[in-house]
């Protein structure tokens, strides 16, 4: 297969599939079929690629990733310590991007609304009217968009109907097991919220081992008129495993959609949010906490585009970085011609734990209108001595103090969470990251 | 209690001196006075017996219930109770006030094998400490010292004070900037906190704060020494006279440059 692509280095470089085979569903087909031809036509990205200047993507393409079924991967075994208790019936699980019947649960959804999985809603019109149609990542030849489409077959498919609130959290739990090979996975979600409509969606990507594969998601948010949904994204991939992502949102007039996204795990998360402004009135948030270490990588290109009346938008980019690991922020903010009465506010705050840790960041504005208040910063900073001293001073270690303060900077980014149980875990999971054994790399003076 | 002989410290990898011999005994049960012109070597003092790590210790030793605890952390130094009032107490976001007073009293406490206090044994306890510096309980739930008024930062370490209850406290111009109101208040405060089983160091540039607290004993440091010690009075005489004639009369000595 490698051969017809030799002189181009597409991703066909890293990994087998046939990408010939198409869903039986003619919906999912269709993109399948762009995506196939999109695979082998876009090339693989390169470090003068200014998108991907910093990002290091040889744990991509120094490996190869095979299909799920030819990985030898193990059975799920019992994930129930993964459930969240507000979100009990209310649940889809994919192990390995498959979907998982007897794991899954939606007994508390209402009657009139979908959550389900999209191989059984073939049929459903409203899967066929959305499905592929908000995603803009072709235009920029996004290899991995491309995979995504041309991949999957199979995926979340949620519909909440005119003014209908579902009230539990609606829970999207993929499962990554242990495997002989590294393997690829393809998780796709469509989300389309009618006119002031209302769901919270907590979107988690969890590892049972430290394996090696390849995540790549493509998430389709569709808000009409009204439509309000909250969005939680845990990513707790493998510390061997890359995770590419590609949450669009596409917002009507006063929708309102608020996601944050938690980067813990992954050896590589490279996460591109998008949000379209298609009417006027909208408010949103794509708030980000990025906790790594190791050799870790994180790297958020987010682009968020103001094209009509009245937007307010909201981007609080959180990093804490330690030992060698490396983030890189670079947000897009386009406010075009016709659109005025613009408040977006966006800042990365870069907390850097160790002297060999790399933060890249980058602010990128592109404003074309009068009417905006922007505000945007960016900050990069160690732990700061005298906090720790005045902690120190009252009779806690230094590596208590310091964990103190790294979780103090953490705070508020958690506490934008609204279900309880992911709220906790996330307190533990900074606690777990604050109080490794060994102590903080010393910076500053000890 | 606590015995400093000829302390010489620099900042760490400096070679200028900033105290050049300090020598000063501090007994259970007393309170002392430390005046001095800007810049003489105060809260230098005070930091480096707290075990600020900016600076180092070039001669001399500091006792502490005639312990040698020259190289201890300063945390370390805080569980055998030694404790420090910043002169500009610094901002925390994020933290409470409640969760690093319990994270310190009970480090304390165990460091001291005393018992621990669960949260609400230790919320009670907090209550009751409140009330020695007339402290409303919403500042518990605020972060450390977070957009307080310069007054409200200061009455917040003598709360913590109150809290943690130390042997031996140096209190680094805990009255300026306060209004009257406030600074009768927090002597109130640190009346009520002393007693005959610890001392007080207060350093201040004020008279006016040894209105309210008694001194057993008044110092006078400048330029990196204690230069004159003598009971209230000397406190007076400052206040009358400056450090002028005090100056003039150590720099004919040679002693003061
Ligand atoms: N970290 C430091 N780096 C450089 N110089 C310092 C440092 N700390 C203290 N000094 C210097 O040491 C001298 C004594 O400072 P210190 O703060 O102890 O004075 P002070 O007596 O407390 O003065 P004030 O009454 O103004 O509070 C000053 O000249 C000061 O600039
Ligand atoms: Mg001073």
């Amino acid at each position: 297969m490698s051969v017809a692509v030799k002189e181009k280095e597409t991703i066909l470089n890293f990994l087998d599939g046939d990408f010939g085979t198409v869903s039986n569903i003619p919906t999912i087909a269709g993109v399948n079929e762009k995506g196939a031809g999109n695979i082998s036509e876009f090339p693989f990205p390169k470090k003068k690629d200014e998108d991907w200047r910093f990002t290091d993507l040889r744990s991509i393409s120094r490996n190869h990733f095979v299909p799920v079924a030819d990985a030898g991967a193990e059975p799920v075994g019992d994930i129930s310590k993964h459930y969240l208790p507000e979100a009990k019936n209310s649940r889809l699980v994919f192990v390995n991007g498959e979907f998982n019947t007897e794991l899954s649960s939606t007994e508390d959804i209402p009657e009139e609304v979908i959550v389900g999985n999209m191989a059984a809603y073939g049929d459903n019109e409203i899967l066929q009217k959305h499905l592929g149609k908000y995603t803009n990542y072709d235009q920029d030849q996004d290899v991995f968009a491309a995979l995504n489409d041309a991949n999957f077959k199979d995926g979340t498919f949620i519909y909440v109907p005119k003014e209908t609130k579902v009230e539990a959290p609606i829970h999207i739990l993929n499962i990554f097991t242990d495997a002989q090979k590294a393997f690829y996975a393809t998780p796709r979600v469509l989300f389309v919220g009618e006119a002031y409509s209302k769901a919270t969606i907590v979107e988690e990507h969890i590892a049972l081992v430290e394996n090696e594969y390849l995540n790549v998601t493509v998430n389709e948010f569709k808000l009409f008129e009204g439509a309000h949904v909250h969005h939680a994204r845990i990513q707790r991939d493998s510390k061997k495993a890359n995770h590419i992502s590609r949450p669009l949102a596409h917002l009507d007039k006063y929708a309102e959609y608020h996601s944050y996204t938690i980067c813990l795990g992954a050896k590589l998360f490279r996460n591109d949010p998008r949000v379209v402004q298609n009417d006027e009135e909208v408010d949103f948030t794509i708030d980000g906490l990025v906790l790594i270490d190791g050799e870790q990588i994180a790297d958020t290109h987010s682009a968020i585009d103001h094209r009509h009346w009245h937007a307010k938008s909201h981007q609080l980019h959180k990093v804490v970085v330690n030992d060698n690991a490396h983030s890189i922020f670079n947000g897009k903010i386009f406010v075009r011609e016709d659109s005025q009465k613009i408040d977006s506010f966006q800042e990365n705050r870069n907390l850097l734990l160790s002297e060999n840790g790399t933060v890249n960041t980058k602010p990128q504005l592109e404003i074309f209108s009068d009417d905006v208040l922007c505000s945007h910063g960016a900050t990069i900073g160690h732990l700061n001595e005298d906090e720790v001293f005045y902690l120190h001073s009252r009779g806690l270690t230094k590596k208590k103090a310091r964990e103190l303060l790294v979780y103090a900077f953490t705070l508020e980014s958690i506490e934008t969470m609204e279900v309880e149980s992911v709220h906790k875990l996330l307190l533990e999971e900074v606690v777990k990251y604050t109080s490794r054994d060994e102590e903080f790399v010393a910076v500053g003076k000890d | 209690m606590l015995e400093i002989k000829n302390l010489h410290a620099s900042v760490e990898g400096e070679d200028e001196q900033i105290l050049k011999g300090v020598n000063l005994t501090i007994n259970k049960g007393e309170i002392h006075a430390i005046m001095g012109p800007n810049g003489s070597g105060k809260s230098t003092l005070a930091k480096v017996v707290s075990g600020h790590p900016e600076y180092e210790v070039t001669e001399g030793e500091i006792l502490f219930e005639g312990e040698d605890v020259t190289e201890l952390d300063a945390d370390e130094r805080a569980h055998l109770g030694m404790f420090l009032a910043f002169q500009y107490p610094i901002e925390v976001p994020g933290i409470t006030n409640r969760t690093l007073l319990r994270e310190s009293y009970n480090t304390i406490a165990r460091e001291n094998d005393r018992e621990e206090l669960d949260p609400l044994e230790f919320d009670d306890y907090l209550k009751e400490r409140l009330e020695v510096i007339d402290m409303k309980d919403e500042f518990l739930e605020r972060s450390i010292n977070t957009g307080f008024s310069g007054g409200e930062k200061k009455k917040n370490e003598v709360f913590q004070m109150a809290v943690l209850n130390p042997k031996l406290a140096f209190m680094d111009e805990t009255d300026s900037g306060l209004d009257i109101d406030a600074l009768k208040i927090v002597s109130d405060g640190i009346n009520k906190i002393a007693g005959p089983e610890n001392a007080i160091v207060l350093i201040t540039h004020y008279q006016r704060l040894l209105n309210y607290i008694t001194p057993d004993y008044v110092h006078v440091m400048m330029n990196g020494k204690i230069v004159k010690s003598a009971g209230k009075e000397l406190a007076l005489e400052l206040e009358d006279q400056g450090y002028e004639q005090l100056e003039k009369e150590f720099s004919v000595n040679g002693e003061a440059q």
